[in-house]
This record gives C-alpha cells, sequence and structure tokens, in this order.
C-alpha cells in the first residue's frame, strides 16, 4: 500500500469516522473517529490501512485492487455509495463519515453480505447462449503452421456490434448501485441494477440467443418493473455502466414482448424453450 | 469442524482457477468440482491484468516465431517442450473464450484485433480495451455459472494442505465469515492461488497476491523453481505501483528522462524509432527487465526527475491524441487521472519501476503436476517451465488458459475414491490447524504490519532490479529474524467472525517462507540472467556453463532453503546471445545467411 | 455463532436522507400541481356545458390568487418534469446513427427544441384565433 514519503507527524489530519459493527460484541452498528494523516494522494482505503495498522487492528473492510477494478471495496462515504480506493481525502476538507454499503446485512464493520447480489448474478444467466456457428467465413486465420485448422474460430463482431453492450460489460459488481436503489432496499427480490445490466449486456450481444431464457426472470415482478427510475444507481457507478438506462431499456424490450405475446395466437405455449442444441 | 467431501477441489478464483474448474467439468460432468477462493472470484488479480494474451494469430505470423520470442525472451531457461505445447494452444483457448462471450477488440471487418507487445517479433496480443483481465476473468466466472457441478466456495481462506503418504488427501480451510474451520477430503487438488508480488514494497499487486498457496506446497516438500525471477514492472505509478499498462507503449507511447530526451537508446534497444511508429522488440517495446534496469542506471546518474513519491520518468502519449487514447487505453486515462491527477492528453504520466510478477512457482511437470500425487498447479503460483528467467508480457494470461485447461483435465482424470482412515484424517487436521491455533492463542508483542513493511523493505533493498551477495546476505539475516518475531505474533482481534487482521498474519507467515526462498536462490544464482542481474564483479554476465539450469528451492525448518539445480530442456533451439532493437536485426540477418 | 449479520431496515423517511432521493421525490411530487390543473380543466370543461353564466364564474375563478398560484407552479412542475424526462430519455432510447450512438446532450437539445416549436406552434394559433375575432 502507499507510503507516504512524508512522516505521517508532519502532514495533516483528518477526522475520518468510521461505522463499527462487531458481531460478537455489539447489537447495533456504533461509530468510532480516527485522526488520520493524509496528503493528496490519500484515499479512504489508505486511510482504512492506516487506522488498521496504526490505532485498530480489528478495522475490518474489504479491499483488494486498490486501482477501482476488483470491486471489493465499496463503502458508504457521507452516506453515498463509493469506491474507498477511488475516493480521495482531499475532497472532504471537513472530515468524512463511512459506513457499510446501505441495503445489504453487516457481516463486520464494513463488510457486508453479497450473497444475495451473486444470487442475482446467476438468476439472469450471464453467460452465451446458443449453438456459436463454429467456422466462419473470412475469419481471422491462424499463423501459417496452425496445428488444427479445423478447429474453433472466431466469430465475426463488428466495433459497432461490441459497442451496442460493451458499456454494460464493463460492471465490476461492486454493489454500490444496488445500495444506492431503494427500491433494492424495500425488496431484497429485486433483481436490481448490475444484474439487470448484465442480462441486457448478453442481450445485445450479437453472439447470443439467449434473450428468450432470460426475459422471464426480467419479466417477472422482481424484475425491471420494479425500478421506478430512481436513477442513483447511474449516478454512483463508478464505471459508467448506467444500469438505470439497462433497467429502462429492458423496460421496453419487456413491453414488446408482452405485446408480441398478446398478439401471438399460441398465447398459452409462449414460454421459451430450451434451445436445442 | 465442519466436513465437505468432494472429487476435484480447486484452490483460487483467478483464471487459472476458473479455467481449470470449467476444464473439469466439462471433461466429466458427474464430478463434484469445488472451487474455494479467499475473494470472490472476481475480485482475484488477473481483474487487473490490461495489457491482453498472446497467440499466432496473423497470416505472416508462426508458431516457430512466438516459441522463439518466449524462449529468447526466457533468456533460455524456459522448458522448451512447454513453450512449444503452449505456443500451438493458445490460439484456440483465446477462440474458445471468444466463444464464451469476451468482448475483444475486433477490427472493422469483424476479426479480432491484435496489438504489439514488448519482446514479441509480430503483433499477437489479444485484448479487450485495456482491460483484457478483467473481461478474461468476468468471461470465465460467469461462464462457469453454466455448470451446475462446480460448486463455489467463496471466500474460504486454505490453511494447509493434508497430505499423506505423498498423496494429497484434503485441504483443511476456514470460512472467513463465520471463523469456523473447514475439512475438505479430495483427493485430486489444484493450486491456482496466483503469485506473490506483495512481498515487495512497490508493486502492481493486489493485497491478496501473498505468496500462499507457493508457501503451503512448499512447506509439504514440493520444490519452488526459479524462485530468483522477480520481474519489474518498467511502468508503475509512484506511490502506489499501479500499473500503467505496456500496451501504452505498444500504441507509440514513449519514455523521457528528465532532460526530455529517449534513453533507452544508450541501452542496447536503439536505434531510436520515430514518435508514433513503434517497432516490436526496439526502444520502448524492448522487454521488460532490460527497461527496468535502464531506469535503475538512469536514476544512478541523476537523470530522473523529482517526484513527491520518489524518483519517476516520464511516459508520454499526449501525440497519440485524445480520441484514439480514449477509445485505446481509457483504464489507463482514468488511472492516471485518479491516482496521479495527470491527464495523459495533456502531459506526461510520471512512472517508476514497480514489481510485477513472480516468474517461479511450486515446480511441476508439463501435465501441471507436482510432486505430490493429485496435487496440481497452475497459473502464477506454479513453475510449468514456460516463463524461464523472464515473462514475456501477454504470454501468462495465455498461459491461465491453456494450462488451466491442461490441469482442470488432469486433476479430473486423477480423482479416486481417497481410503484414509478416520484417525489419520483426524492427525492430519490437527497439524494443519497448528499456526492458526497458535495465532489465535498467541500472546506476544509483535503486529503484523510492521513484520510485513520490514520484509517489504528488505526485499527491495537486497533483492530488488539489481543484487549483489552483500545486499541478498542481509535480507536473508533479516527475514530469519522476521521469522523469529514473527513467532511472537499478538493478533489484536479475538473475534471469530471476518477476522482480517488473522487472515493478514497467515498470509504474512507465507510470505515470508516465499520471501526467503526467492533471497536464497538468488544468492546461489551467480550470473546475470533475465530478471535476476547480479551486480557482484564475476556475476555481471549470463554464464550457460555453470547456471544453465533451473534452481530449485527445498524447504527447511528453521533455516534458509536447500537449494538444488534442475537441468533445462533446450532440446529445439540452442541459448544464443539474447539481442534486442538493431543488434537484434544483426544477428538474425547472420544466422539467416547462414546455410542450413 | 460467530455469525450475526446486521439487518439495517429502511426508515420511513428514507427519502429524505439523500439529495439525489429528495430530487427524485420532488420529480414524483409533479403529479400533484398537474392533478389541480387538470382538475381546473375539467371543471371548466363542466362550466361550458352549463352555459354562459357557469362559463363566467369558471373564468373569475380562474382568476383568484391562489388559482393562479397553482396553476404557475403546475407550469414550473411540468417544464420541471419535462427537464428530468428529457434527461432521462436518451438513457432509456439511445438513437443510433450509423454506428455511433447520438450523444445525450444532442438528443436532450433536440427535445427542447421540440418544446419550442409546440409553443411556438400554439403561438401561432392563439395569434390567428385574436386576427378572427
Ligand atoms: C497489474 C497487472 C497487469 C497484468 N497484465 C497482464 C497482461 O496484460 N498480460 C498477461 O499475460 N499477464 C498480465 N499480468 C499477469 C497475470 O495477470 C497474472 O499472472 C495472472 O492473472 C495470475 O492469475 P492466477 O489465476 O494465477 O492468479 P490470481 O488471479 O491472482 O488468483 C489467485 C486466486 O487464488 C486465491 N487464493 C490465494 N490464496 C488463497 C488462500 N490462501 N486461500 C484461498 N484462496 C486463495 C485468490 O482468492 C484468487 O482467487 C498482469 C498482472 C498484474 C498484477
Ligand atoms: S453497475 Fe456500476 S455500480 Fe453497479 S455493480 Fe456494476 S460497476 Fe458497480
Ligand atoms: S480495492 Fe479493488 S476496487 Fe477498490
Amino acid at each position: 500500500m502507499k507510503q507516504p514519503e512524508t512522516k505521517p507527524s508532519d502532514m495533516q489530519h483528518l477526522s475520518v469516522a468510521i461505522q463499527r459493527y462487531r458481531p460478537e460484541q455489539d447489537d447495533t452498528p456504533v461509530w468510532q473517529s480516527y485522526q488520520v494523516p493524509y496528503d493528496d494522494s490519500t484515499s479512504v482505503l489508505d486511510a482504512l490501512h492506516w487506522i488498521k495498522e496504526h490505532q485498530d487492528s480489528s478495522l475490518t473492510y474489504r479491499w483488494s485492487c486498490r486501482m477501482a477494478i476488483c470491486g471489493s471495496c465499496g463503502v458508504m462515504v457521507d452516506g453515498t455509495p463509493k469506491l474507498g480506493c477511488k475516493t480521495f481525502l482531499r475532497d472532504y476538507p471537513q472530515g468524512l463519515k463511512v459506513a457499510a454499503l446501505a441495503n445489504f446485512p453487516i457481516e463486520k464493520d464494513l463488510v457486508v453480505d453479497m450473497s444475495r447480489f451473486l444470487q442475482h448474478l446467476t438468476t439472469i444467466k450471464p453467460y452465451l447462449i446458443g449453438e456459436p456457428s463454429l467456422v466462419q467465413a473470412g475469419s481471422a486465420s491462424a499463423g501459417s503452421d496452425q496445428p488444427s485448422s479445423a478447429a474453433l474460430q472466431p466469430q465475426l463482431q463488428s466495433p459497432e456490434q461490441v459497442k451496442r453492450y460493451q458499456q454494460f460489460a464493463n460492471c465490476i459488481n461492486c454493489g454500490l448501485c444496488y445500495s444506492a436503489c431503494p427500491q433494492f432496499g424495500l425488496n431484497p427480490e429485486f433483481l436490481g441494477p448490475a444484474a439487470i445490466a448484465l442480462a441486457h449486456r448478453y442481450n445485445l450481444d450479437s453472439r447470443d440467443q439467449g434473450k428468450a431464457e432470460r426475459q422471464p426472470a426480467l419479466n417477472s415482478k422482481d424484475g425491471v418493473w420494479s425500478c421506478t427510475f430512481v436513477g442513483f444507481c447511474s449516478t454512483v457507478c463508478p464505471k459508467g455502466v448506467d444500469p438505470a438506462a439497462a433497467i429502462n431499456q429492458g423496460k421496453i424490450v419487456s413491453t414488446m414482448d408482452g405485446v408480441i405475446q398478446w398478439f401471438s395466437p399460441k398465447q398459452l405455449d409462449a414460454t421459451p424453450q430450451e434451445p436445442t442444441s | 469442524m465442519k466436513q465437505l467431501t468432494t472429487d476435484v477441489l480447486i484452490v483460487g478464483g483467478g483464471g487459472a482457477g476458473l479455467r481449470s474448474a470449467i476444464a473439469a467439468a466439462e471433461a466429466q460432468p458427474s464430478l463434484s468440482i469445488h472451487l474455494l477462493s479467499k475473494v470472490y472470484p472476481m475480485r482475484s488479480h488477473t481483474v487487473a491484468a490490461e495489457g491482453g494474451a498472446a497467440a499466432v494469430t496473423l497470416q505472416h505470423d508462426s508458431i516457430a516465431a512466438h516459441f522463439e520470442d518466449t524462449v529468447a525472451g526466457s533468456d533460455w531457461l524456459a522448458e522448451q517442450g512447454v513453450v512449444d505445447f503452449f505456443v500451438k494452444h493458445a490460439y484456440q483457448e483465446l477462440v474458445q473464450l471468444e466463444h464464451w462471450g469476451c468482448p475483444w477488440s475486433r477490427q472493422a471487418s469483424g476479426q479480432v484485433q491484435v496489438r504489439r507487445f514488448g519482446g514479441m517479433k509480430t503483433e499477437r496480443t489479444w485484448f479487450a480495451a485495456d482491460k483484457t483481465g478483467f473481461h478474461i476473468l468476468h468471461t470465465l466466472f460467469q461462464t462457469s455459472l453454466k455448470y451446475p457441478s462446480i460448486h463455489r466456495l467463496d471466500e474460504y481462506f486454505l490453511l494447509d494442505l493434508l497430505v499423506h503418504e505423498q498423496a494429497i488427501v484434503g485441504v483443511l480451510a476456514i470460512e472467513i465469515a463465520s471463523g469456523e474451520l473447514l475439512q475438505i477430503l479430495a483427493s485430486s487438488v489444484i493450486l491456482a492461488t496466483g503469485g506473490a508480488g506483495r512481498v515487495f514494497q512497490f508493486n502492481t499487486n493486489g493485497g491478496i497476491v501473498t505468496g500462499d498457496g507457493m508457501a503451503l506446497a512448499y512447506r509439504h516438500g514440493v520444490a519452488l523453481r526459479d524462485m530468483e525471477f522477480v520481474q519489474y514492472h518498467p511502468t508503475g505509478l509512484p506511490g502506489s505501483g499501479i500499473l500503467i499498462t505496456e500496451a501504452c507503449r505498444g500504441e507509440g507511447g514513449i519514455l523521457l528522462n528528465k532532460d526530455g530526451y529517449r534513453y533507452l537508446q544508450d541501452y542496447g534497444l536503439g536505434p531510436e524509432t520515430p514518435l508514433g511508429q513503434p517497432q516490436n522488440k526496439t526502444m520502448e517495446l524492448g522487454p521488460r527487465d532490460k527497461l527496468s534496469q535502464a531506469f535503475w542506471h538512469e536514476q544512478q546518474q541523476g537523470r530522473t526527475i523529482q517526484h513527491p513519491q520518489g524518483d519517476v520518468v516520464h511516459l508520454d502519449l499526449r501525440h497519440l491524441g485524445q480520441r484514439y487514447l480514449l477509445e485505446r487505453l481509457p483504464f489507463i486515462c482514468e488511472l492516471a487521472k485518479a491516482y496521479v491527477n495527470i491527464d495523459p492528453v495533456t502531459a506526461p504520466i510520471p512512472i517508476r519501476p514497480a514489481v510485477h510478477y513472480t516468474m517461479g512457482g511450486i515446480l511441476t511437470d508439463a501435465h501441471c503436476a507436482t510432486s505430490i500425487r493429485g496435487l496440481f498447479a497452475v497459473g502464477e503460483c506454479a513453475s510449468v517451465g514456460l516463463h524461464g528467467a523472464n515473462r514475456l508480457g501477454s504470454n501468462s494470461l495465455s498461459e491461465l488458459l491453456v494450462f488451466g485447461k491442461v490441469a482442470g483435465e488432469q486433476a479430473a482424470a486423477h480423482c479416486s475414491q481417497t481410503k484414509v482412515s478416520d484417525a489419520v484424517m483426524q492427525e492430519l487436521t490437527d497439524k494443519a490447524a497448528g499456526p492458526i491455533r497458535q495465532l489465535r492463542q498467541g500472546d506476544g508483542t509483535e503486529q503484523w504490519a510492521d513484520i510485513r513493511q520490514q520484509l517489504a523493505q528488505t526485499m527491495e533493498q537486497g533483492c530488488g532490479i539489481y543484487r549483489d551477495e552483500q545486499g541478498l546476505t542481509a535480507s536473508l539475516l533479516a527475514i530469519a529474524d522476521l521469522k523469529r518475531r514473527y513467532q511472537q505474533l499478538k493478533v489484536g482481534d479475538s473475534g471469530l467472525a471476518f477476522n482480517t487482521e488473522l487472515l493478514h498474519a497467515l498470509e504474512l507467515g507465507f510470505s515470508l517462507d516465499v520471501a526467503e526462498a526467492m533471497c536464497q536462490a538468488a544468492l546461489l544464482r551467480k550470473e546475470s540472467r533475465g530478471a535476476h542481474q547480479r551486480r557482484d564483479a564475476n556475476y555481471t554476465k549470463r554464464n550457460d556453463k555453470n547456471f544453465l539450469q533451473h534452481s530449485l528451492a527445498y524447504y527447511q525448518e528453521d533455516q534458509a532453503p536447500r537449494i538444488d539445480w534442475q537441468a533445462v530442456d533446450c532440446s529445439m533451439m540452442p541459448p544464443a546471445a539474447r539481442l534486442y532493437g538493431d543488434a537484434a536485426k544483426q544477428q538474425a540477418a547472420s544466422t539467416s545467411e547462414k546455410p542450413v | 455463532m460467530s455469525r450475526k449479520p446486521y439487518q439495517p431496515s429502511m426508515p420511513a423517511d428514507w427519502w429524505l436522507k439523500h439529495p439525489a432521493y429528495r430530487f427524485y421525490m420532488l420529480r414524483e411530487a409533479t403529479v400533484l400541481p398537474l392533478l389541480f390543473f387538470i382538475g381546473s380543466l375539467l371543471y371548466g370543461l363542466y362550466c361550458l356545458s352549463q352555459g354562459e353564466a357557469s362559463w363566467l364564474v369558471w373564468l373569475s375563478w380562474l382568476q383568484q390568487p391562489w388559482v393562479m398560484a397553482l396553476n404557475g407552479l403546475a407550469l414550473v412542475a411540468s417544464l420541471f418534469h419535462a427537464f428530468t424526462f428529457f434527461r432521462l430519455f436518451p438513457q432509456v432510447m439511445p438513437l443510433r446513427v450509423g454506428s455511433r450512438t447520438l450523444p445525450a446532450g444532442w438528443m436532450i437539445a433536440g427535445q427542447w427544441f421540440g418544446v419550442l416549436l409546440v409553443f411556438l406552434a400554439l403561438w401561432w394559433l392563439l395569434g390567428a384565433y385574436h386576427v378572427i375575432n
């Protein structure tokens, strides 16, 4: 982790209040304040490290990459969901309050139980569905002495086709959007922003044929229609995924589905079929 | 204590672990497969890889060329049979990933695009913008959800392997959330626990990259091979060490010293290439070890730039223009703005070398098998023999896939009904729980944070870009002392639930062992090769006569490891000088003139 | 059991807790003055059907300060709602031209331009009405 060159004693200090919850001794979370040395580059995560190493080794939080890509370090900073490693003390000259991500059960201090989130991700079948065409004419051919030329070849996909879904593929599963979403807070069964964005990502992929399999979950009452477009999820997303857009584009898809089903003569067997392979 | 029985247990949810889980599930769908990881799989450090994954792709490229680049890059310390297998299978694996949905960057025609990468003759690096590892990891993770036989144990920490009569019979782990122990019975176990870069001060690695799997296999008698080879990446951000991908240079970025001079031309990498026309294996696209060493020399001569977080040089991307930068290197722009407050469109990025990759690791054969029956190792924690003395950028992501598949299939084929008596299991488990028991009860005065900090410092000082006998000996002494102090550790947090202090203490124990193996192997390799550079008078050159050999470190309790030497497979391409820039072209010209 | 997850509950006044939620509630609340406006219109229609006297009563009712204020508020509310709606629209219905997605800023500007056109058309219609009379 970052070791400031100057000694902590010469540095400015800032008051960082942290919501603590130690399951083996607390019944409800309590606030605790620390004075933390900082400079221009000190992130909230660095501040947590400093506290853990110098003041209170039992302080508990998740982290790994410290470069805003692994999605571990989500916390509430002054009531707004943020990545600890991408939020800097310099932006809070009056001090700041750090708490566990809202809307999730708290395991300990800043660590929340993410299992519901993972479950929602799994529900929407986030993988390519359907048989890819094995050999595409004109696809990139491997070098001259490539062993088995009859083997799998890449499918074609134009940069425009990639662009259609790319934004929604940039989700780092940090869960900030779930903390920003009052609908998820009220109803944890709501699939939620990131899961729906991921479903949308695969639905928009030109290589995918799985929309029919994903749609039932998306159309259900805990799917897109739980969203009232508060839009805060997209504001807090650190990766510009814009999950609110995905959900509300999903509502249009869902409506079209409904209309098509309404007019479809075989209304009764409109349930999606397993793709034949 | 909870118990669980499974067929194949995979420890590690990074690229290597996920690929082997899928391979095992595809090989034998009836097997029960458990994937255990101390963080959710998508937090694994594979996520941070930016640049890309290598495979021969273009018509004018060839398997032979990729082979040559890899072997030369390794300074002839790669296992050539392994390299040959690797280069022949890399392409299929990247295509497989394409079929699983990886958003590879494309050409206008819809074909997959490849970029230049350091040390590679030809463009052959597949990429997904500058978040290749992120996309590979998420694609694998999401694809793994398709297989009902893959069960995940997220946020479980591996404490020890259970080994009986030279065969693996299971592992002991701890459920982090509750602090409860879990005994897992399995006759096939794959270690895919990643590297150990965190034993150094400045590094590009995530907090979880602490060498756990390496240390555990090592303590059970498996050799750690080629541990002295630690790759510095020439372009990390000052202070944090956050990586600025090599792709920046592949796209045409240049390195400048304090005089605005492209200093690499003074270090055998020239001549200077025109701005905006990067050339493979020349100047900024030379291999990482050479670039990091050049920085060291510039620093010695006072030609680096002062930065609040230490000495730096400049990586200049400005000539690429805003539009190109945002399309090709969006993540780099984001990182530079957040962590050093620089917009690469308008200002050069300050950078310095940072420890990046551990070439060495758990000794395996070409099929990822270790010397313990049923125990396999793959990915950065393993030494299958691909990287030798220096890894070429973008070879390791492909390695995760190619050998992840091998390991998964091998493990699936190997698994059998374990028959070990309950008494033996009990005894093994008791022993395995020793260290954690000791830490929980420990009542010393030492803090893990102090020891960890001093370990990182001594590694940086004694085992850095340049090494010598004096520095290495000092580091070894320091580590021995830290290991003694480690016995006096006091874990302040006495809770069971989510006790990260306890986990950090355990990781520190692993790191100490791994660091010691690195220093000892470095001390005894009395030559300079690849990433291992000695300053002692007689050791500044490569010495094939005595050291065209792998080092093997064997664990010894209470003293530094015993080092053995193992012959290198050089059956296909005999050792030659490792040259870059114009020198390489001349060499190529002169060899092609020779009659065959 | 060492595990004892703490389940925080949503306070009833959650929507007061963050500027983003207050903004959202304000957007949703624009419906209230609009309801009043629709009510006044319906009342007007009813009066119209009751003959001229009744119509005049409605007109003078409309000119009461509190009614004017509420209808003014409805106008502001509808403009505010339009503002939020126009901002969200590009998220819901991104428009692609060739290979590029139209920048959100353009779409928002386009929608306001549409509003301007409607205003101008109304203006013109009202002007024509005055000329006829
Ligand atoms: C910043 C950066 C950029 C890179 N860029 C490139 C690139 O462009 N191209 C390239 O080819 N390579 C690149 N590399 C190298 C490459 O990314 C890594 O070598 C590779 O991702 C390692 O993958 P892995 O699966 O072996 O390990 P990891 O992804 O590190 O995964 C290790 C797994 O093991 C688990 N684990 C570890 N210890 C324990 C324990 N005690 N108990 C339970 N679980 C445990 C962890 O939870 C994790 O899931 C880069 C590396 C870094 C650091
Ligand atoms: S959509 Fe954004 S905020 Fe939500 S989990 Fe993904 S990256 Fe995080
Ligand atoms: S530590 Fe990985 S996202 Fe912050």
